[in-house]
């Protein structure tokens, strides 16, 4: 157990360094330099351009940009070219700001989906399977901000509610029940919005692993020998097709630093994901390679944990 | 079946507890009719957050949006666009003109003269002179000097420093109480055409180690310059204003705040506006005077600069702040400090709040001193969506909004609502690359534009919400030359003029000279709906004339890097945005017209050149108008561009938002809100206040 942790942690740190290598090679590969540096801004003098890369470094070799920006992230010191804030603050706002819906999101994508996945493999090719596979597709094939404007338009002009942003513009002198329920208000269009393909997605997953499991020989046999259709189906199987979601489990963990651009955007949520595109638009480079860097971070971390979980809840695999 | 139970369960709460919150949200009813302070508040909103609250160091419009409230310049443009005292009640531009009394040489006048004599009949001369004696203030001789400097010379590889000393003649130094930038041209009637160019400077000086001669002689230019034109401008501030801490706006804050943009490490994007200022003087705290390096008439304009308050920001203060982060003074500068997030200025509105991508609140300020301005509150709320604005502005949470050119003619009709539009500040335009064939031929130049149906454009593309543009400057300036007729459309003049080109349709319909087909590439960057439209446009209009023309999306970045700065192109779709001086140089000068430079179609005209630089150098703003004028025509009639329109915005503002004025006898009238003569309506915004019902206009006269 002890030498698997090891042996792994260091694969997953010479993958990061070359994670880190490539993120660094594409980004400054990419065609474009930081907005501050406009070359068709007339007021832009050659002198002000090369003084510009010069304070970022942009005139030194590659390596040595590669080195001055991890030495400046380990040691904290990495700014943002954009407003000269430190990027890890910056990050840690908006993680903050991303993190409830994230949360709010991933409850409901987990909680619908398990009940709508068991009852439509227990009613296989039934009406309730049938209409829950067709919403399924139809949530997967809209479009989420077409979506997104749908519910705005119609919550807007008939229950005459502000969604927009993280809480109602310009209440400040309300109790802090009020807050918080405004705050949870406005989470509900948008972690819906995030939730719908996930549930489609997630439902039709749980579906089909039950489909396996049910048409297991023990599941036959429990059913044979006369228990219930409720134990059956609620205890020994849907135990053993849950399995495969414990490794999904981990992996939800990079969502927390990915953020909804789209759905960020549409709801004027001052979020991670509205942050690194503007960041991506605007060249803004540290905290492009930053939120990559925690991004790979995440996801060997998440593989990590799926790997320890998969290890507890099957005692047959052994690490 | 505990189970079973908890996975119907757990969704059910939840949902119930996200719905229930529905009961506390206050409506937007609550929000907006029936909270009272709601009409003391403006509320607009933004695409993108601002980035640094520093007028120096930031150039994005959101940021100059709130910078323009917070912070206040020594002038800006009225109404007229005339410049007007803000900071400054006053300003007074006049010259100093130096030239070097050329030992020996002839004067047309007075055969060979010195120093002293040739003042005195000068002088007497000048005052006569029906064109410079009006203006003529002062003449005086300075004596010769040594002048000691060194030279560091990098075009070897290895950098080398050179001991120069120069040795200047008498000077004369004239004063004039206004700025000409012929008066040399006028002394020329006197001393002759070759009293200044005979001037040998490269005689005086002597150099250690010797320089080669050719480089002497730029350098001798360059340090006894025999002419020398110096402007000044002296701004007398007014003894009212203060900063939003107190503290009062002294001529120490504006010597300070071209300090700070001049310094290389806080890297101003203003750098260039001010690099031809030669030093800034206090006269005494109230008059501050700032003598510029050579002719650069732009250079009044700058000073609608936010001055900076110098207590917060000089070194010592930035010193303390580091200390107090913890942080090494060394590497701490203006860009560090946390006043670029809270912003204390003079302006109309005072720094309150910034929530990063939510919104940044301003409150009134009430020791403004042209009165403190209606409103109490100004909130700018950064929602990057624009259907979302769209939304907001109906519920009443956001009291403007920037109407899309599609929706113009539905919403311009609604009676909720007034509206205002007027033409933006750019234009966009078809490039042609000149140094290529044949596009270096005028006649191909005007019947390629002449083939394109620019109106229809306006019509189709942009819904009506454009104006067509025939040169380079804003359309609503008085420097735009309204006397030039846009290029026609007609497809049958336009085969004519290729015909005389020597382009004739061949067997195949295309346009061939000399066996070879009229083809290229029209490129343009990936991303702008308009100009992609603009493109297949294009590609079909002049495939009806007879000419192959590909087309070509890039990326942006590319598109700049690799296209347009290494001048690789045959033609291009682009646009400039542009403000209202009529400084062209970078943009038609043909000393631009190489790599990474912004002439890059490569518009060379000597004509042309003269005129740019007459009016970089005009103070005199209805000749300045007249340079521009011609300017306009020279270009217009070579085609370097197909200019084609010029954009037209439209806002939406709420109807109970009105001009509040109150006169002197405190009689109060309310006014409508008028958009000035260049379409801006925010002029007024400092009276602006919004009424509780609609506002009844005839009844209050």
């Amino acid at each position: 157990m002890l030498s698997y942790l090891g042996r792994s942690t260091l694969q997953k740190l010479v993958t990061l360094f070359f994670v880190s290598v490539i993120s660094f090679l594409i980004i400054h590969l990419a065609p474009g330099e930081p907005s501050q540096i406009d070359p068709l801004n007339p007021k832009f003098t050659p002198e002000i351009v090369e003084r510009m890369r010069k304070e970022f470094h942009l005139d030194k070799p590659l390596y040595s940009q590669y080195l001055l920006f991890y030495r400046d992230l380990f040691t904290g010191r990495i700014v943002s070219w954009k407003d000269n804030q430190p990027v890890l603050g910056k990050i840690w706002e908006r993680f903050l700001n991303s993190l409830p819906l994230f949360i709010v999101g991933t409850l409901l994508t987990w909680t619908f989906s398990f009940p709508v996945g068991i009852r439509s493999a227990i009613g296989r090719d039934g009406v309730y399977d049938k209409s829950t596979t067709f919403l399924a597709y139809l949530l997967i094939s809209i479009p989420g901000f077409f979506f997104a404007y749908i519910m705005i338009i119609l919550v807007v002009t008939h229950l005459h509610v502000p969604v927009i942003g993280m809480e109602t513009f310009g209440v400040t002198s309300a109790s802090p029940l009020v807050h918080f329920m405004d705050r949870t208000w406005h989470l509900v269009l948008p972690s819906i919005l995030g939730a719908t393909g996930g549930v489609a997605v997630l439902s039709r997953y749980v579906r089909s692993q039950m489909l396996e499991i049910i048409g297991q020989d023990y599941v036959r046999t429990a059913r044979a020998k006369g228990l219930s259709v409720e134990t059956v189906y609620y205890k020994h199987a849907l135990r053993n097709a849950l399995l495969p979601f414990v490794t999904m489990f981990g992996l939800i963990l990079p969502g927390l630093i990915g953020g909804s651009v789209i759905i960020e955007s549409i709801f004027s949520w001052p979020g991670m994901g509205r942050m690194a595109y503007e960041a991506i638009l605007a060249r803004d480079y540290p905290i492009i390679l930053t939120v990559n860097f925690l991004t790979a971070v995440l996801v060997l971390l998440g593989t990590l944990v799926s790997d320890l979980l998969y290890m507890v809840v099957d005692p047959r695999i052994k690490l | 079946m505990s189970i079973r139970r908890f996975l119907i369960i757990a969704p059910t709460v939840i949902t119930l507890v996200l719905l229930a919150s529905y009961f506390w949200v206050p409506t937007y009813e609550e929000q907006t009719r029936g909270n009272p302070g709601r009409l003391e508040q403006f509320i607009t909103t933004s695409i993108g957050d601002a980035t640094l609250l520093n007028p120096i160091l930031s150039a994005n419009s959101a940021s100059s949006q709130i910078e323009g409230l917070v912070f206040e310049g020594l002038i800006d443009r009225d109404e007229d666009l005339q410049y007007r005292g803000r900071v400054a009640r006053d300003w007074r531009i006049y010259e100093h003109a130096y030239f070097y009394v050329n030992d020996g040489a002839q004067t047309a006048s007075w055969g060979v003269l010195p120093g002293p004599e040739l003042l005195l009949k000068l002088k007497s001369a000048l005052k006569a002179d029906p064109l410079v004696g009006p203006h003529l203030v002062a003449m005086d001789l300075l004596p010769a000097e040594t002048i000691l400097s060194d030279h560091i010379d990098k075009t070897d590889s290895q950098a080398r420093t050179f001991a120069i000393q120069a040795n200047a003649p008498e000077r004369i130094r004239i004063t004039l109480d206004h700025v000409d930038q012929l008066f040399f041209d006028r002394l020329a009637v006197f001393l002759g055409k070759d009293y200044f160019e005979q001037f040998d400077a490269a005689a005086r000086l002597v150099c250690d180690p010797e320089l080669p001669p050719r480089q002497l002689s730029i350098l001798a230019r360059e340090i006894l310059p025999v002419t020398v034109h110096n402007p000044v401008i002296d701004f007398f501030l007014r003894p009212d204003v203060r900063f939003h801490d107190g503290r009062q706006l002294t001529a120490e804050d504006v010597k300070f705040t071209y300090e700070a943009i001049i310094n290389p490490e806080n890297l101003s994007p203003r750098t260039p506006d001010f690099e031809p200022v030669k030093q800034v003087e206090i006269i005494d705290p109230l008059t501050v005077r700032i003598i510029y390096k050579r002719l650069y008439s732009p250079a009044i304009g700058t000073w609608a600069m936010g001055i900076l308050p110098k207590h917060l920001l000089d070194s010592e203060a930035l010193s303390q702040e580091a200390d107090r982060h913890g942080q090494d003074p060394a590497h701490f500068g203006l860009r560090q400090s946390d006043f670029n997030r809270h912003p204390v200025g003079c302006g109309p509105f005072v720094f309150q709040e910034w929530k990063s991508d939510q919104y940044i609140r301003l409150k009134q300020n009430p020791a403004y001193w042209e009165g403190p301005p209606n409103y109490h509150e100004y909130v700018m709320r950064i929602i990057p969506d624009t259907l979302t604005q769209e939304m907001e502005f109906y519920a009443g949470t956001v009291d403007d909004y920037n109407v899309q050119p599609h929706q113009v003619s539905r919403l311009s009709k609604d009676e909720r609502f007034q509206h205002f539009s007027g033409a933006s500040f750019g234009y966009a335009y078809i490039g042609y690359n000149m140094r290529r064939p044949p596009f270096d031929d005028v006649r191909v130049r005007r019947a390629l534009g002449m083939a394109i149906d620019t109106q229809k454009i306006i019509d189709f593309v942009l819904y009506g919400q454009g104006e067509r543009i025939t040169g380079p400057f804003a359309k609503q300036t008085d420097y735009y030359n309204r006397d030039i007729p846009p290029l026609p459309y007609d497809p049958k003049g336009a085969e004519a003029l290729l015909n005389a080109a020597g382009w004739h349709r061949g067997s195949d319909g295309y346009l061939q000279k000399n066996g070879k087909r009229f083809a290229f590439t029209l490129i343009t960057n990936n991303g702008n709906q308009l100009r992609k439209a603009i493109l297949a446009i294009a590609q079909d209009a002049w495939k009806k004339i007879g000419i192959q023309v590909e087309t070509d999306l890039l990326e942006w970045s590319v598109f700049i890097q690799k296209r347009v700065n290494e001048l690789d192109f045959d033609a291009l779709i682009l646009g400039w945005s542009m403000g209202i001086n009529p400084d062209l140089f970078q943009i038609w000068h043909s000393s631009q017209t190489g790599k990474f430079q912004l002439n890059f179609v490569g518009y060379a005209d000597p004509l042309s050149d003269d005129l740019i630089l007459k009016i970089r150098r005009e103070y005199d703003p209805v000749r300045q108008v007249q340079y521009c004028h011609l300017l306009h025509q020279r270009i217009a009639a070579a085609q370097p561009y197909t200019f084609l329109y010029v954009g037209r915005w439209t806002a939406l503002l709420d109807k109970r938002i009105v001009r509040r004025v109150t006169d002197n006898a405190g009689h109060t009238a309310i006014l409508p809100i008028v958009p000035t003569k260049t379409g801006g309506y925010t002029f007024h915004f400092n009276q602006w206040i919004k009424l509780s019902g609609p506002p009844n206009m005839a009844a209050d006269g």
